[in-house]
């Protein structure tokens, strides 16, 4: 029954500038990070001579967390837009479907997309790598997956809670202030306590242990799903 | 007896301790267009999307074709059609695709979905974007909507809203169709008494959450006739007279006020007076519109 809906969503997306959003966001931390070696290349390849993959991987990990949230949050929003426009939830929710199956495959899609983001990014790294000539070092693959994917885990939590958040309100400024002001809370979140959620992006990748915050993001992001998901189905839909 | 395909039983929804739909038995049989009358929020829509299952009833079931909503919901909907209020639609998307979208959901066959466009004319436009549809065409999309999976309960909320009377007319003639050539019931709300009285055989009225009427057309039509009134030279007496002669009335300003009767019935009636010495001056007919017996419903006046 999921797998309807999905196939539904999936068709209903098309032409909303989600595929964009998708495209933008490696596109742009990649654009931004060549641009950075590009202008400092002597000063940049001196730096970190001894490792230069490791330099470019840093360098655009400073900026995935934010990255995520805000993509995130925009891809929830758009998505739900679609159905909140022309007020469709009364003609989908009066199909012969489950509440959870609709925010099942809402989840589903959103998480593909960001995916789609995350994987694009990795091979986007390293072709700018290869770009910026350093293609005489050995590509260290397992960081460049890291890179996109481990952060990925780890934002779930708020992943989890956007969507929430968008598919329950009408007005999406709520979910869309909030997303950013948690996108820009997580600048600075390489300083709070690594109990901290917003925190576990960066801490799935600079901390000596990176799996054990993708890890917790995954199980929190999953328990949060559970307040959603219920509170969906049983809300009165006007 | 007909087979009954909805029952309600002391539905009641209330809003923050506002009751919007109170104590409300509803009972539509197969095969009928059930008429869903009340003005604007008498609390048409809440019960519509009470029986859609897209609000929770604060006390009181509902039951869809003997089954309880809230326990076999998917397997009601399954077989009902829907259009709610203003049309849905996703307008970046063309007909085509707003109706695979619904078709992917419900998993019927492709061809379905150009036979509901034939049903509702829109060929040759499926493949416009929807946003550049007049309001009509949105309309007529929204009723091939819920005709796709070729259901076998039709709930329309209001589906001539807004439109200009030949598109009334077409979608008035497309629900009147459904019945005879489908066996569908259709259950249609309106706030215009007119509409409902060209479509519907059957008629709920409901004011202020409460239902105050629930007949047929006919019946209706029976109640808002009129009455005869007698202007003659001694009204008391000629009241008496017609009493014993077993038509009880009332005096009304000066004049005998007596129910509708067959013609040979009021011949008897105005010889028996003539010969009785009474000077008739005037005998009139007064007829009720049924708008203005609806009025008469719906503000409240009286409860039938």
């Amino acid at each position: 029954m999921m797998w309807r809906s999905f196939s539904a969503d999936w068709l209903k997306i098309r032409g909303k500038g989600l595929w964009f959003l998708v495209f933008l966001g490696p596109i742009g931390l990649l654009a931004m990070q060549g641009l950075n070696f590009g202008i400092r290349y002597d000063y940049l390849t001196k730096q970190y001579h001894s490792d230069l993959w490791g330099g470019l991987l840093d360098n655009v990990a400073n900026f995935v967390p934010v990255a995520l949230y805000l993509g995130g949050t925009l891809i929830c929003s758009l998505m739900a837009n679609v159905e909140h426009q022309t007020s469709s939830w009364k003609q989908l929710l009066a199909l012969p479907i489950s509440r959870t199956a609709v925010f099942m495959s809402k989840l589903l899609l959103c998480l593909l997309l960001v995916a789609v983001s995350c994987l694009l990014l990795s091979v986007g790294t390293v072709g700018l790598g290869y770009l910026l000539g350093f293609g005489d070092q050995p590509v260290p693959y397992a960081k460049v997956m890291q890179i996109g994917f481990a952060s990925y885990a780890a934002a779930l939590p708020v992943i989890s809670l956007q969507l929430w958040l968008s598919l329950s309100s009408r007005n999406q400024t709520l979910p869309v202030s909030c997303g950013i002001t948690l996108s820009l809370g997580s600048l600075f979140s390489a300083s709070l306590s690594e109990w901290f959620p917003l925190s576990w992006p960066i801490m799935a990748w600079s901390a000596p242990r990176p799996w054990l915050f993708s890890g917790a993001g995954l199980m929190l992001g999953l328990l949060l799903l559970l307040p959603g998901a219920l509170h969906f189905a049983r809300k009165d839909v006007n | 007896m007909k087979e009954t395909v909805i029952e309600t039983r002391d539905l009641v929804k209330e809003y923050r301790g506002r009751a919007a739909v109170e104590h409300l038995n509803l009972n539509i049989g197969k095969g009928e267009i059930y008429g869903f009358l009340g003005p604007n929020g008498a609390g048409k829509t809440t019960t519509i999307r009470m029986l859609l299952g897209l609000i929770k009833p604060t006390s009181g079931s509902i039951e869809i074709f003997g089954q309880g909503l809230r326990r076999n919901k998917l397997q009601i909907l399954r077989k009902v059609g829907s259009l709610v209020e203003s049309p849905s639609y996703y307008g970046h998307l063309s007909a085509l695709d707003n109706l695979e979208a619904i078709r992917r959901i419900l998993d019927v066959p492709k061809s379905r979905i150009a036979e509901v466009l034939d049903i509702v004319s829109l060929t040759g436009e499926e493949k416009r974007p929807v946003k550049g549809f007049s309001l009509g065409m949105k309309q007529r999309l929204g009723i091939a909507a819920a005709l796709l999976g070729s259901p076998e309960l039709l709930i329309l909320d209001e589906p001539t809203n807004g439109l200009d009377p030949s598109g009334i007319q077409e979608i008035r003639s497309l629900i009147k169709r459904l019945p005879v050539e489908e066996g569908i019931t259709v259950l249609v709300s309106s706030h215009l008494l007119s509409e409902i009285e060209q479509m519907a055989g059957t008629v709920g009225i409901i004011r202020s959450g409460q239902m105050v009427y629930q007949d047929t057309i006919a019946h209706l039509q029976q109640q808002a006739a009129g009455d005869l009134r007698i202007a003659v030279s001694e009204p008391e007496e000629a009241l008496i007279l017609a009493g014993r002669r077993g038509c009880s009335g009332t005096l009304q300003e000066g004049r005998i006020t007596l129910p509708r009767m067959s013609d040979a019935r009021v011949a008897l009636l105005i010889k028996e007076l003539v010969e009785n010495g009474h000077a008739i001056y005037r005998i009139e007919e007064h007829r009720q519109s049924l708008e203005e017996f609806f009025l008469q419903v719906v503000e409240g006046g009286q409860s039938l």
